[in-house]
């Protein structure tokens, strides 16, 4: 009985320190911009409109009534790409993207993520960089 | 053993459990759960529910560096539904923050637009608080140790009670308006503006420095004033500076509650550097020390040659003179009379007096005011006018309306206001050096007051037998001790060594040797010895004063020292009549005469 009692504490014990652990291994906060943030009004981004926010790292692209934000870091080096013709290009070693942010030539390994996109109950739009989507899926208004 | 072994281990897990407990299950994330579910009730589209789906608790964060340091923020991670204005009549934290037209929302299409967005501004840029804490009692606790308890709605326990009642309130919200809306007219802003005005029109700002406003140097720099200070205390060292500072010098100004009110908001406003203010602003207030702010803040009394003496005492009165001086029934405490300042003191005096109080006082602490010419006539006129003499019936009676305030009940020096005075009241209990002195010379310093001093010609008020009368009770009631036949003393009338360079070079060189241990080298009296000896070595820059004593009392200070007093007698350590000629003629070298002025004349 006095046996099982101790085990049952140890183990228990260990239990909760192993999840702790895990959980904990990344802070809950850090001291950075915060990933999720208004970006302002529908109205601010008229239909047809690819805005980069330059501070904020992204591309906001407006077709119709449909809204997206594509990251605009590069995924080679972390360079910020730019708006071209044919979609984005890398100022640095090359890269280029579409307009839907998949690699069409240069050492960029990944496509650019596309950004969670949600209508605040204030009105605006809130872009959330903790949560990639699958790139194509929009918001629609 | 195994069961103490069984009851360790089962205690280990429950401490595990406490803590698991407490890091995963927080008061916000309950709230941040409430939240989503109550948002979803709501949700009538498919986009406000998708909105919602990924939502979890999660600590949200603002990083606000454009006010002041930069702040972390994370108060919307309690109060999540701030911005959503469906929450508007819930309760806290679960509450949509007020919109309103005095904080620039607007509305547009029937919806309400926010003018201070909060992922810009924060909630503590406005509010103050700890952005940090995830617990009410860390963000907005009663914690006295916190700079920035939460500003307006917190009355923490350690306050006084009996201001507690008045610092509640949205009205010192606007102390951090003003940081950033700093133009005169700022609707938002109308309490701090009447706090600005109160600073110049009471005067404060002679005393305080407050960076882009006022360089005053007698109390504290209040520049970061609103960083340092929490409401409680500012609202106490106004309404009652000694209740709250033993030591403070300040006057108690009789201000009604909401002066003090604008003050302590005004105060609060002021965190160092203003976000509004330009360099170039602050740059141009250095320059003029900020005249033009006193001129923009309190309107110029016109003064009209017929009501000059009204409009003269109005000023003195309502410019706070009185927070100082007495004047009548009323006193401040802590300066002079001024009851009969008209009968002792002429036109010219005042007026210089008025203009900078160092010409004519060396050692005043008294700031100088911003006034118009005309302003400052009309004061001086008025204070001319006070002629009218007290009755005084005896010596005792003499003594205790005009001497008491600066010489004390007990004659030793201590009156009342003397530790605002520089140099220190003569302490007439010193036997020692009140018997060392002739009558004559006793009555004289009476009568004529002693230039550059705080003590006043007495003579234009008391006449000569009032004057010895006030002497005969000095040394019966406080000296005592019965004099002694003065020795007759060789001196010379005048100094006998010719002025020169080379005299006042032999002179300077005897001053540094001799003298700058108690006299300083700057001979202001302030050398490293004056700290412990009473009373202070005199002050050898007064030049009101070394222009008023002639060399025959220079010479007999100097060669047979000064009785009561650390002064020796230096003809005791060899100094001759030649050497004292050297020194009063450096002396006399470091002081110009002063023009004019009742004073000027030399006293016997
Ligand atoms: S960083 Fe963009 S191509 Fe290397």
């Amino acid at each position: 009985m006095l046996g099982w009692l101790t085990g049952l504490g140890l183990f228990g014990s260990g239990i909760l320190s192993a999840i702790s652990n895990f959980v904990f291994i990344k802070p809950r906060a850090t001291y950075g911009q915060p990933q999720r943030f208004s970006i302002g009004k529908p109205d601010d981004f008229p239909p047809g409109v690819r805005a980069t926010l330059g501070a904020r790292g992204l591309c906001v692209v407006r077709e119709g009534n449909k809204i997206a934000a594509l990251s605009t870091t590069c995924t080679h080096l972390g360079c910020i790409v730019g708006v071209s013709d044919s979609g984005f290009a890398c100022p640095c070693h090359g890269s280029r993207f579409d307009q839907d942010g998949t690699v069409t030539g240069g050492p960029a390994p990944r496509p650019l993520p596309w950004y969670k996109v949600t209508l605040a109950p204030n009105g605006e739009l809130e872009v959330d960089k903790d949560i990639e989507i699958t790139p194509g899926s929009y918001l629609s208004l | 053993m195994r069961i103490a072994l069984a009851i360790g281990t089962f205690f280990i897990l429950l401490i595990h459990g406490i803590v698991f407990y407490d890091q995963f299950f927080h008061r916000w994330e309950r709230n941040q759960i409430a939240y989503f579910d109550q948002a979803r009730a709501m949700a009538k589209t498919d986009a406000e529910r998708a909105a919602l789906s990924d939502r979890s608790p999660r600590i949200e964060q603002i990083v606000v560096s454009n006010f002041g340091e930069t702040r972390v923020d994370r108060c919307t991670t309690c109060h999540i539904a701030s911005d959503d204005p469906r929450f508007a009549t819930y309760a806290q934290p679960l509450r949509t923050h007020p919109y309103s037209i005095a904080m620039g929302d607007a509305q547009k299409d029937g919806k309400w637009e926010r003018r201070h967005k909060f992922s810009e501004f924060g909630c503590t840029v406005c509010h103050d608080g700890q952005g940090r804490g995830l617990e009410p009692k860390y963000s907005h606790g009663e914690d006295e140790y916190w700079p920035d308890p939460l500003l307006g709605h917190t009355t923490q326990e350690s306050w006084r009670k009996d201001y507690a009642p008045k610092l509640k309130g949205g009205e010192y919200l606007e102390a951090n308006c003003a940081q950033c809306h700093t133009d005169p007219g700022f609707a938002g802003t109308a309490t701090v503006e009447k706090g600005r005005k109160l600073f110049f029109a009471t005067n404060c700002y002679g005393c305080h420095r407050i960076e882009g406003l006022s360089d005053g140097t007698i109390g504290p720099d209040l520049t970061e004033v609103g960083k340092k200070w929490k409401l409680d205390y500012l609202w106490g060292r106004i309404a009652d500076p000694r209740a709250i500072l033993a030591t403070s010098i300040m006057p108690k100004f009789n201000l009604k509650d909401d002066e003090i009110k604008a003050l302590v908001v005004f105060l609060k406003s002021r965190k160092g550097r203003n976000f509004a203010e330009t360099e170039i602003q602050r740059y141009k207030v250095k320059l003029t020390g900020g005249a033009e702010l006193v001129q923009a803040t309190i309107k110029p009394v016109e003064i009209k040659p017929a009501e000059m003496l009204k409009q003269g005492e109005k000023l003195i009165l309502d410019r706070a003179c009185t927070a100082c001086h007495k004047l009548g029934a009323r006193d401040g405490g802590i300066a002079p009379d001024l009851s009969f300042e008209g009968a002792i003191k002429d036109e010219q005096w005042i007026s210089d007096h008025f203009r900078n109080p160092k010409s004519t006082m060396p050692d005043s602490i008294m700031p100088t005011f911003r006034f118009t010419d005309d302003e400052f006539k009309a004061m001086t006129a008025y204070l001319v006018s006070l002629k009218a003499a007290p009755a005084l019936a005896n010596g005792e009676a003499t003594y205790k309306a005009l001497c008491l305030r600066c010489h004390g009940e007990k004659g030793d020096g201590n009156g009342p206001i003397a530790i605002h005075l520089d140099p220190f009241p003569r302490d007439l209990t010193k036997a020692g050096f009140m018997n060392s002195k002739s009558d004559q010379r006793l009555v004289d310093s009476i009568r004529n007051g002693v230039a550059g001093t705080s003590m006043p010609a007495w003579g234009k008020l008391l006449t000569d037998e009032q004057a010895k009368g006030v002497l005969a009770y000095i040394q019966t009631a406080y000296t005592k001790e019965p004099r002694r036949e003065l020795k007759a003393r060789q001196l010379p009338e005048k100094n006998p060594i010719a002025m020169s360079a080379e005299s006042v070079a032999r002179g300077e060189a005897q001053f540094v040797n001799r003298c700058a241990g108690c006299h300083g080298k700057k001979a202001d009296g302030k050398g490293p010895n004056s700290l412990d000896i009473q009373p202070k070595p005199r002050n050898l820059r007064n030049a009101r004063f070394v222009g008023s004593v002639d060399d025959r009392r220079l010479f007999e200070s100097i060669l047979y020292g000064v009785q009561g007093t650390a002064m020796p007698p230096w003809i005791d350590y060899g100094l001759n009549n030649n050497d004292v000629g050297d020194l009063v003629n450096f002396i006399r070298s470091i002081n110009q005469k002063p023009k004019g002025g009742q004073n000027a004349v030399a006293t016997k």
